[in-house]
């Protein structure tokens, strides 16, 4: 069918929303660890931060599902007999890998709901959910990294002459890599801790020592664990076929830069998180973007091994639809601006919040957006009805 | 052509049918529950009935857990289960849809920081302000059904896209407006199963008693309606669907449908006249009710289109059985049948390539699970079993099985085989091994 638009618009995408997902990846992970490291350890800190913590959880995995959703669908588009292969070898865990999430969800849920007056058994919910996102992430990495070895799929696919279609095996992993996807969990979740005692701090329910020791926790863990992470680094890159080059590349070298830039600025933070919390997290999603684009130049390189460039695919342009999609996205972030200020602004205040006139307008607005977007899509269809149908 | 997936007694294809299926509960939901929602507060906050909003927390934190939890995730696993089953018809789907998928992606985003804001900030923000993001969402998730209507409708009516490879052809293609409404309206009865559900569990008996009665009046609407675009909706599908509905459809699937709007509209009367009558366990069981009619119906929506995934382009099978050349799109069935289908498919056992007496009966298996394992299993039970079908056709020797594939075609929701004569022996031989027992896995 080729691709409606230049491909390279879709690696941009693919990259940008990658990163997204995966920090909301990080954020599940780290926050659901620490959500039940926090039920365990108990004392009243820490019972109040891991109640904070799950119910965070819970938003976590909706933004990381819902953000997953745009790299999904633009792999697809571009390296899709990649992809496809990858997942049809292993087929049932492809599968699992929706029931394993829907379950450790599920647990997180039962986990923030129904925690009031429980015992430390209770944390086993947690404890489990927890698993459930770390062998989520496991399947994952395991389709992402068999679809870079198409040298070994038929052999995969055969059991000596035979053939085995059965899909229930995962069939590479490579541990520096996985960890560099997982490691960062608890620096992301060290920086989330920072912001949390950030927006936090005004609010008089929110005493000043707790405030602080949130924040000073965050920034410990942050920077511990972005050092961490860039030892597990530098084993993955030395890990990497050697024909790749990939230590003098330029994309590299920036996301590594990016990182050492990250480091060097969680460090000055330990003094005073909460100023470094807006700052940090801008660092943090720049590295991560950087390290989104590092991990695609490193796919074109495996793929290239097999001769295949995402620039031969053919290009069927579908102005129409581009439009479509662009409008939209420029309508939904004036949309998505006034809900997520809406909450920004509510939780800010103890009691009821009361929206100024120009959040009102902002509101009315958003309202009349989507109903011209339907107007006009609907007059475009029953235009193209008419003109295919009855004319 | 990808690796096939082979699921016993069941066929990869049910597994995506199941998901799908599953999707519909919390999907329809999803677009459905918030106009009933942003119904009862602004009747609460214009009534001055507070006692109302009791209702408006647990439906919403049910659309919160249950729409976005497990609607989410199925919907993603309708994804990664027709990667599975069949890659390279959401490949083609994903290949001319990307653009409608990713416009759908934006309302999504909407829809889910909506929903959280909206539980979270109920009673913590102004009442307007609360109201317009229930509207919102409400208008918001209904476009993401604006959108994938066009998506599923295409799969059993390409419209003009294959003449011109245009987006919009395809997508306002000649059942996307009745499906559109008939979806629309539907999806009321469906949040008004649920609004009973959640009422059972409300604390003021006034309340629970009200919106029973309101859920009701929604209900039996939206069924009425829907029942009426269903008819207008049959009227706009292909020639061929008609074809196959008479003949190839079964009958407990119509019968599921018909049954299901029958019960749900006396469910719904018998609610509204009684409405505190109605517990917590017999309105779980309406649900299930609707959900055994809505399977039959995307049952026989999955059916209709056979033999293809995609109507004059795809076969169920992945074969690509038409041009398209607007989108530079080839046939291979000239190929496969001048090279043949074990050389052509990449992951055949090198062995296979060539055919021989000792290799015959297991090149057979492979080219039957390139060929039929979408529609059919290889188990004596299960769906459309290969087995008790070769049987039913009567096919004992090896000559009378490959004159049946030569005809094969000429069934309407069978592909023809593809493939040289020697596959096709080969197919044949395998076809006859399944019937006399001495199957080979």
């Amino acid at each position: 069918m080729g691709i409606p638009f230049y491909p390279i618009v879709f690696q941009i995408l693919l990259v940008l929303t990658f990163a997204l997902h995966i920090m909301f990846v990080n954020f599940t992970l780290g926050t659901s660890f620490l959500s039940v490291y926090g039920y365990l350890k108990g004392g009243e800190n820490w019972r109040r931060l891991s109640k904070s913590l799950v119910r965070a959880t819970t938003l976590n995995i909706s933004m990381a599902m819902l953000l997953g959703v745009a790299p999904l669908l633009f792999v697809q588009v571009i390296y899709d007999p990649f992809w496809y292969t990858s997942n049809t070898l292993s087929a049932a865990w492809v599968i699992g890998f929706i029931l394993i999430m829907m379950l450790g969800y599920s647990l997180t849920y039962v986990f923030y709901l129904k925690r009031d007056s429980r015992g430390s058994g209770f944390a086993l919910f947690g404890i489990i959910a927890f698993a459930l996102f770390l062998l989520s992430g496991i399947i994952m990495h395991a389709l992402g990294y068999q679809s870079l070895l198409p040298e070994k799929w038929l052999n995969w696919y055969l059991k000596g002459d035979a053939i085995n279609p059965s899909g229930m095996a995962l069939h590479a992993f490579q541990l520096p890599r996985f960890l560099h996807f997982i490691i960062p969990s608890f620096a992301m979740t060290g920086i989330f801790l920072m912001l949390y005692a950030w927006y936090f701090k005004d609010r008089a329910d929110f005493e000043k020592d707790y405030i602080e020791w949130v924040g000073r926790l965050g920034a410990k863990m942050a920077f511990l664990f972005t050092a961490i992470q860039a030892i597990v680094g530098f084993w993955w890159l030395f890990s990497l076929p050697l024909e790749f080059n990939f230590f003098t590349n330029p994309f590299f070298l920036i996301g590594a830069g990016l990182g050492v830039g990250l480091l060097l600025l969680l460090y000055l933070a330990q003094k005073e998180p909460v100023k470094y919390a807006v700052p940090s997290i801008l660092g943090a999603f720049l590295t991560i973007l950087g390290m989104s684009l590092a991990r695609e130049v490193l796919r074109i390189k495996y793929v290239d091994r097999f001769n295949y460039s995402i620039f031969d695919y053919q290009v069927n342009v579908d102005w129409g639809s581009t439009l479509l999609f662009l409008a939209t996205f420029v309508m939904g972030l004036i949309i998505i601006f006034y809900l997520l200020s809406v909450a920004y602004r509510s939780g800010k205040v103890e009691g009821q919040f009361e929206a100024s006139p120009s959040m009102h307008k902002l509101g009315r607005i958003s309202i009349a957006l989507l109903l011209i977007w339907i107007v006009i899509v609907a007059g475009l269809g029953v235009i193209i009805s008419i003109k295919n149908y009855l004319a | 052509m990808y690796p096939v997936w082979e699921v016993p007694y069941l066929s990869a294809g049910i597994v995506l049918g199941l998901i799908a299926t599953f999707h519909i509960l919390p999907s329809h939901l999803s677009t459905s529950a918030m106009w009933f929602n942003v119904y009862v507060e602004s009747k609460a906050y214009r009534e001055n009935r507070p006692e109302l909003l009791e209702f408006i927390k647990n439906y919403s934190l049910l659309l919160l857990v249950f729409a976005y939890v497990f609607g989410s995730l199925s919907g993603i696993g309708i994804w990664y289960a027709a990667t599975v089953a069949n890659p390279r018809g959401i490949s083609a789907l994903i290949h001319t849809y990307v653009w409608g998928w990713a416009t759908e992606w934006v309302f999504f985003i909407v829809e889910v920081t909506g929903i959280f804001i909206y539980y979270y900030t109920l009673g913590k923000v102004d009442r307007k302000t609360h109201l317009k993001i229930g509207w919102i969402f409400a208008i918001g998730s209904w476009t993401t059904m604006v959108i994938i209507v066009g998506i599923l409708a295409f799969m059993v009516s390409p419209g003009k896209l294959p003449a011109t490879g245009n987006f919009f052809d395809g997508f306002f293609n000649q059942t996307y407006w009745s499906q559109l409404l008939l979806r629309t309206t539907l999806m009321f009865a469906v949040a008004a199963v649920y609004a009973i559900a959640v009422a059972t569990r409300l604390k003021n008996v006034e309340v629970r008693g009200f919106i029973k009665k309101a859920a009701a009046k929604w209900g039996i609407g939206g069924l009425i309606l829907g029942t009426l675009l269903a008819f207008w909706y049959l009227k706009t599908l292909p020639e061929e669907a008609h074809g196959l509905i008479n003949t190839f459809v079964p009958g407990r699937l119509k019968s599921g449908m018909i049954i299901t709007v029958g019960l749900m509209i006396l469910y719904f009367i018998y609610t509204y006249l009684k409405p505190l009558t109605i517990r917590f366990v017999p309105a779980i069981l309406a649900i299930a009710i609707l959900f055994a009619g809505i399977w039959s119906a995307e049952r026989v929506r999955e059916i209709i289109r056979k033999p293809y995934i995609i109507p004059q382009y795809m076969y169920s099978n992945q074969i690509i059985g038409h041009d398209i050349s607007a989108k530079g799109v080839v046939a291979e069935v000239k190929r496969l049948n001048e090279v043949g289908i074990l050389k052509v498919a990449p992951f055949v056992p090198r062995n296979l390539r060539e055919i021989d007496e000792g290799n015959r009966l297991y090149a057979g298996r492979v080219a039957a699970l390139i060929q039929c394992s979408a529609c059919h299993v290889f188990e004596e039970r299960g769906l459309r079993p290969m087995p008790l079908m070769v049987k039913k056709v009567g096919l004992k020797e090896v000559e009378g099985a490959e004159s049946f594939l030569d005809g094969i075609g000429e069934y309407p929701h069978m592909p023809p085989f593809f493939g040289t004569p020697e596959e096709k022996k080969a197919l044949a031989t395998y076809l006859v091994s399944l019937a006399d027992g001495s199957k080979l896995k």
